[in-house]
């Protein structure tokens, strides 16, 4: 009885602490999926790559769940956003995780705002204005020309970890960087009905697409950044949205639906709905795919009736 | 050109006159007519520089565009033979002048921001100053019995920062109605080997999930009495812990610790007086989390603390232990407005009291001993104390008493949370009977950083049952950030 109890003890205890990365690859957590398709183009084989994220959440409200912690804790690198966009889990699970590889300031801690041109930097560092990022915004990853320079910094985080390695992460990122850049050219083609429509999003998640394909951002439905919309503030925003003929109202997957749907209806501007990150929708099932998605839901919407 | 210079030169000379006219009049009765023609004349040369620096830039100007229309008009030599229509490389020479030209314009743009740069880019010893928050919590209360009062519960000033590679240190002093306060002081190591962390100064000691967050951070008003009459507020602790994180893809956590004693508002010990090792308080945990799929999960933590002697308690050993589980729904997509949480935990505690219960003349705790500084006015929630006669000896006898609370709490929306405690602590001095209290309550997140709450308690101790009320108000103002065990 005792050497059956001890045989099932060892047998659990190798089988938990079996699980988890194939051997000999670089272990790389990203925060969100985005990272994680560029971090798998960039590292080929040679990278086993978790995220943190699945997609569909909101990523200032990001469940810490003690597993997270685990998998931080055998990570070679951690790939993250950056400007503070994963403020509300990460610095949380770093504590947690037990690994000063990837500590902020440590070489596995790569920064993918590293090359982004920052946008709306606030010009006062004041939560007046709400839950403000004083680095600027961090949802650049839906601008694809952002995109690139989040694989650049990529490939430039691996390479400093994994020199020996560095050929490889170069070839594959010029490869891979060749491919965005074609699908930008399409992108820039087909975004052609964007140009000059008016935009109302939900939260602020829509700047750097905006900005890309020369929408016009006219405002938010949350009055300040992760402060739910006041009856003032959508009232007064409707009113506003009338007179400049608003053409789109953006709910960022994660936001709700409801309101949204009622500031649209109101206004007469077209409802739409993008996911912020990869997998955030079925349909994004990588970077480009996802990139589709929303050029695709924008110019329908900027065509249809 | 001249076009060019006309609005800047027309602009200058008005902002000269204006300049050079504004002061004289105002100072025109009380200063020396010399005086004022020697501010004239500064004025002119200056004016007289500011004009001459705007003609060199706009030649310059000029200059760079001409190269930019020449190279722009510039067309390829045709090769003798060629076809004509035959597209034609461009000419080294035009390429070399091109980049030649980038580099001088990115240079010069360069050369004109670097001041720029050099003052967005400058460094101030301050930089180096922890981050630093303050939490201000309040609480206004009404109590059948105790009536009302307003409350300014705590002014906690939270700081943190790196201390070097190796380790980072972090502080909250708390200011209230009883004076200051160091609740938590500790030094954390950040890069030990084999996943071990080790803690030490004042801080929370790793016993159970509840003791180790700040009162204003509660999902209540008010602290559980299972967690007051047993660990005694918050478990603060002076001493030193080493945590271990398991190295398995399944997590879990591993601490062991010694202290002078747990308990904020535990009095069995003093920390100024030194002691032997076998009055030190020393602490086991285990915990982990079972992820059940996206949405829900499971923590799971069980505490073991003991005290080899308490000299109060006769000398006679004290064992505190506790299980906590907390359960979490959590839709992914809708984290921020949608979710359920189910948290419960179990204390129990064993050591020698005096039958009866201790005199209020001896230094001695008692079960009902308040947490210095932080609930006073709300103290009309506690049981009534039990007293012995003074001038009898003490007689001890073993004690077990146990303590629960289990919470289940609703989030309706971002901004509203509703919720229900039921709390229940058993008397350690088997004095008086159990104290149970039920606790309804609503909480209004205004943002992130401010949130009101309302409770109603309904308290049932023997001899004694009471309605309160609490209106709760907090604010975090300054630096904040979101620890792991806040999750």
């Amino acid at each position: 009885m005792t050497r059956t109890l001890c045989t099932l003890l060892v047998t659990i205890t190798l089988g938990i602490a079996g699980q988890g990365w194939a051997a000999e690859k670089i272990r790389v957590v990203t925060t969100i999926p985005d990272l994680a398709d560029m971090t798998r183009q960039v590292g080929g084989e040679l990278v086993d790559v978790s995220s943190i994220c699945t997609g569909v959440e909101d990523i200032h409200g990001v469940p810490m769940r003690p597993s997270f912690a685990a998998l931080l804790n055998k990570a070679d690198i951690l790939v993250l956003m950056g400007f503070d966009g994963e403020h509300a889990f990460l610095p949380g699970l770093l504590e947690a995780a037990s690994n000063s590889k990837v500590l902020p300031g440590a070489p596995g801690y790569v920064d993918c705002s590293l090359y982004v041109r920052p946008l709306q930097i606030p010009t006062r560092i004041d939560r007046a204005l709400g839950d403000i990022h004083p680095q600027g915004n961090h949802h650049f990853n839906l601008d694809p020309g952002e995109g690139k320079d989040m694989v650049r910094a990529i490939a430039d985080g691996l390479s400093h970890n994994f020199p020996e390695h560095e050929v490889v992460f170069r070839k594959n990122a010029a490869a891979y960087l060749a491919k965005l850049d074609a699908a930008i050219e399409r992108w820039d083609q087909e975004a052609a009905p964007l140009r000059g429509k008016k935009v109302v999003s939900y939260h602020s998640g829509m700047f750097y697409l905006a900005d890309r394909y020369g929408m016009q951002s006219f405002g938010t439905i949350e009055p300040y950044p992760g402060v739910d919309p006041t009856p003032a503030h959508t009232a007064e925003l409707i009113e506003r949205m009338q007179q400049a003929k608003v053409d789109f109202v953006v709910r960022e997957v994660g936001y709700p639906v409801e309101l949204a749907k009622t500031i649209a209806d109101r206004t007469g501007a077209k409802l739409v709905e993008i996911p912020l990150m990869v997998h955030g929708v079925p349909e994004a099932t990588d970077y480009i795919s996802f990139i589709d998605y929303n050029m695709r839901t924008l110019v329908t919407a900027a065509h249809g009736p | 050109m001249a076009l060019r210079h006309s609005p800047r030169s027309v602009a200058a000379s008005v902002l000269a006159t204006f300049l050079v006219a504004t002061p004289c009049a105002v100072r025109a009765e009380t200063v020396p007519p010399e005086e004022l023609r020697r501010e004239l004349d500064a004025m002119k040369e200056q004016l007289q520089r500011v004009q001459k620096q705007i003609k060199e830039q706009a030649e310059q100007i000029k200059r760079q565009e001409d190269v930019i229309q020449k190279l722009t008009t510039q067309k390829a030599p045709t090769a003798p033979g060629a076809p004509a229509l035959a597209p034609a490389p461009p000419p080294a020479p035009a390429v070399a002048d091109e980049e030649r030209l980038k580099r001088q314009v990115t240079e010069q743009i360069m050369h004109q921001i670097q001041p720029q740069l050099a003052a967005a880019n400058r460094i101030f010893p301050s930089q180096f100053n922890p981050a630093i928050g303050l939490i201000i919590d309040n609480v206004a209360s009404y109590g059948e019995h105790e009536r009302g009062n307003f409350q300014f519960r705590a002014a906690e000033l939270g700081i943190s920062a790196s201390v070097d590679p190796f380790a980072r240190g972090y502080a909250v002093i708390t200011g209230s109605p009883d004076g200051f306060d160091v609740e938590e002081a500790a030094i954390v190591t950040t890069s030990l080997p084999y996943n071990l962390t080790v803690k030490g100064g004042r801080f929370f000691a790793d016993f159970g999930r509840l003791s180790q967050v700040h009162d204003h951070d509660l999902p209540f008003v008010n602290r559980p009495l299972a967690l007051d009459n047993f660990v005694q507020g918050e478990a603060q602790a002076d001493g030193v812990e080493v945590g271990y994180l398991v190295p398995w893809r399944q997590y879990v956590h591993l601490t062991a610790g010694a202290y002078n004693k747990i308990g904020a508002g535990n009095d069995r010990v003093d920390n100024a007086t030194s002691r032997d090792f076998s009055k030190f308080t020393y602490l086991g945990r285990a915990a982990t989390f079972f992820g059940l799929n996206d949405s829900n999960s499971v923590d799971l933590g069980g505490s073991w603390a003991y005290t080899p002697e308490v000299a109060i308690d006769n000398g006679a050993h004290r064992t505190l232990a506790g299980a906590d589980l907390t359960y979490r729904y959590t839709p992914l997509s809708q984290a921020a407005y949608r979710g359920i949480v189910w948290g419960s935990e179990l204390i129990y505690n064993q050591e020698d009291r005096p039958v009866g219960g201790f005199s209020t003349t001896t230094s001695a705790t008692s079960s009902v001993t308040l947490r210095p500084g932080l609930d006073d006015g709300l103290n009309f929630i506690k049981p009534a104390l039990a007293i012995s006669d003074p001038t009898k000896p003490l007689i001890f006898k073993r004690r077990d008493a146990v303590g629960l609370y289990s919470y289940l709490e609703a989030r309706l929306s971002r901004r509203f949370t509703t919720g229900f405690l039921f709390d229940y602590a058993e008397d350690i001095d088997h004095v008086t009977g159990a104290t149970e209290s039920y606790s309804p309550y609503l909480t209004v997140w205004l943002s992130e950083f401010q949130r009101l709450r309302l409770q109603y308690t309904r308290l049932q101790q023997p001899g004694n049952h009471e309605n309160q009320f609490f209106l709760q108000w907090t604010v975090v103002i300054g630096s904040h950030v979101h620890g792991f065990r806040d999750r």
